[in-house]
């Protein structure tokens, strides 16, 4: 069941103490330079990719599901609209969304149908997308479509102009996070908790279990799919590897949020702060020197921690 | 209903062998249709390369069968094979393969006690070892290769003994190893029951803790006894190898018959399993298909043989 809103506060305003406690261990480490306004504004450009993801994991952790698949579906649409290029700017999306829809609908109705464990279809999917991906781009990052055409500069615009000196990228995130936030307002978005919290009383109730349940991983897809959109603006290139980082990511920064791995329990809210967690994690990793190549070890961690800490709150309520 | 009843026993004889059944039509298959495929260095070449995986299935399965799953395992390879080649250089052969495989099982360990002491799931749990593992090895090895000077511990992953391949030797007496402790050991049949039903294995005194501490420290232990033998074929300890490498020791597993729900699971089936896969492998290498095909055509294998158990298990749950 849905969390009580009063409870739903106390988590926003720890996870958010811890946040704001890491900033200041961050400002007093860099001396002051870790709070000025262009570091925080470059911390909030940098995790937007992660961020689009997250909302989508958010949704499918919601269900009691998880998707494996995000980060390698970055990647495959990544690949996509590059390749496709030679339609101009506008159709490539289109088409990278309408796959993307397709392996959403797949991999709902695999968990939802037939049964299957979530992480199972979607790992074996992202085998699968990834597969595709490298078979279409030839093994490796493409930078044109198939006829050679460049990637468009409307595209690549994308990634560094704006309005109102807000770079596109804060601005598509931030009508991803309202977007998602009206979804969840909405009947079936409010059946994702109702789903997750005890699939059998939804179904007794009533609710399109189906229909909800594969809603939602097309969603994820399609965010996944925004997230390859951004990855080309900003890269200028596609690579069927380009998200490999962002599934073990987004999961970390919907548990962190809050989100309860049993299902029914995670805000849009709590997300976008487990995000920015990680983020400011990253930046003081690099403020202390400590070496890259260790960080796949503690966001690994890092979620153990965040599962264990909330199937403990869970336990006690 | 007789008819029935016939037709069910013939099912359940598939069943029991399908995973033999379909491994005999792939080397029919590719003997006639495939040319090269029925050559001694062939056949070799798919021992040398699965014997790996092979002891990597066999750990997974039983993880599978308490109703577990072991993500971290492709991970913990390059962990192994990192640690082997640091240590080798340090302290002489020995010492260095048992250091090894004593810090890949305590990382086994680890993901046995959160699995068993705490609400996390398995594939949580598992998954974040994933991160750790690869983040270990990483950083022992300063991302990047770390090559094995030692000339008696490179020879072992290409001997041969008769013509066989060692290691594939040695995968199938740890099968056999297995096979015997699965059936006729205690652990080996409480391992079953907690799959089967953890509340009646709790109610039936069984230790559950222990047991799934048990299953993946094995798990580990005989991922790192895999990873060693990957490193030796290599001649280097690599941190970024390995990936993906779970996938096909958790496939092999399920196309050999074990259900993702626990319970159910063989050694044999696994073993056959794990040829199924190498066999596809080589005909499809063979045939000249795009190496890019094949992890599409693994993730399809994988959710056809899960589909299978599952419908197999609904239709036995009616009857």
């Amino acid at each position: 069941m849905k969390k009580s809103l009063n409870s739903n506060m106390k988590d926003i305003f720890q996870l958010l103490m811890v946040l704001l406690g890491m900033i200041v261990f961050a400002a007093i480490l860099s001396k002051g330079v870790f709070i000025q306004p262009i570091n925080l504004y470059n911390i909030l450009t940098q995790n937007c990719i992660l961020l689009v993801v997250s909302l989508g994991q958010l949704l499918i952790i919601i269900t009691k599901g998880i998707d494996l698949s995000v980060g390698m579906i970055v990647g495959f649409s990544s690949v996509l609209i590059v390749l496709t290029q030679d339609f101009g700017a506008v159709l490539p999306i289109v088409f990278a969304l309408g796959a993307v829809m397709i392996i959403g609908i797949a991999s709902g109705c695999l968990v939802h149908y037939a049964k299957l464990p979530a992480f199972v279809v979607t790992l074996a999917m992202s085998q699968i997308v990834y597969s595709i991906g490298k078979v279409i781009g030839g093994g490796a990052a493409v930078y044109s479509g198939f006829n050679g055409s460049p990637i468009s500069p409307g595209l690549l615009s994308l990634y560094t102009g704006g309005v109102f000196g807000i770079q596109y990228p804060l601005l598509i995130t931030l009508a991803c996070i309202i977007a998602i936030s009206l979804y969840l307002k909405t009947s079936i978005g409010h059946f994702t908790y109702t789903i997750g919290g005890n699939q059998k009383t939804a179904y007794l109730s009533g609710v399109p279990i189906a229909r909800v349940k594969i809603t939602t991983y097309i969603i994820a897809g399609l965010l996944a799919c925004i997230g390859g959109m951004l990855f080309v603006a900003r890269v200028g290139l596609g690579d069927p590897q380009a998200g490999d980082a962002l599934t073990m990511d987004s999961i970390a920064a919907v548990t962190v949020g809050g989100a309860s791995l049993s299902g029914g329990a995670g805000t849009v809210v709590g997300t976008i702060i487990g995000v920015l967690i990680l983020g400011v994690l990253n930046n003081i990793l690099n403020l202390l020197n400590v070496p890259p190549a260790i960080q796949p070890a503690i966001k690994g961690g890092l979620i153990l921690l965040a599962v264990y800490l909330n199937s403990r709150k869970i336990s006690e309520r | 209903m007789k008819m029935g009843e016939r037709f069910g026993t013939y099912l359940s004889f598939l069943n029991k062998y399908s995973a033999i059944i379909a491994l005999a039509i792939i080397v029919i298959y590719g003997t006639l249709f495939v040319p090269h495929f029925m050559s001694i260095a062939n056949l070799k070449a798919i021992l040398f390369q699965y014997s790996i995986i092979g002891f990597l299935a066999l750990g997974q399965l039983l993880v599978i069968i308490t109703g577990g799953i072991d993500l971290s395992q492709g991970s913990l390879v390059a962990f192994t094979s990192i640690v082997a080649a640091v240590l080798m250089a340090q302290i002489g052969l020995v010492p260095a393969v048992a250091g090894a495989v004593l810090f890949c099982s305590l990382l086994g360990l680890f993901s046995g006690l959160l699995v068993s002491r705490t609400k996390i799931p398995a594939f949580i749990v598992t998954l974040g070892m994933l991160g750790i593992g690869r983040g270990l090895a990483k950083f022992v090895a300063n991302a990047k290769p770390v090559p094995i000077a030692d000339e008696f511990f490179r020879s072992m992953g290409r001997a041969e003994l008769f013509g066989i391949p060692v290691c594939a030797i040695l995968w199938v007496i740890a099968s056999m190893m297995l096979y015997q402790f699965l059936k006729r050991r205690r652990l080996g049949r409480y391992i079953y029951a907690v799959g089967s039903s953890e509340e009646s294995a709790r109610l039936a005194g069984i230790n559950i803790k222990k047991v799934k501490l048990f299953v993946y420290t094995m798990s580990a232990f005989l991922t790192s006894i895999g990873a060693l033998i990957w490193a030796s074929r290599l001649g280097s300890g690599s941190p970024i190898g390995g990936v993906g490498y779970e996938l096909e020791s958790i496939a092999a597993v399920i196309v050999g018959g074990a259900s993702l729900y626990g319970g159910t699971g063989s050694v044999v089936g696994t073993m056959a399993g794990v040829m199924i896969f190498g066999v596809i492998n080589s005909i499809l290498n063979l045939s000249g298909i795009s190496p890019f095909w094949q992890g599409a055509i693994k993730g399809i294998l994988i959710l056809s043989a899960v589909a299978l158990s599952q419908i197999q298990m609904r239709r036995s749950r009616k009857a």
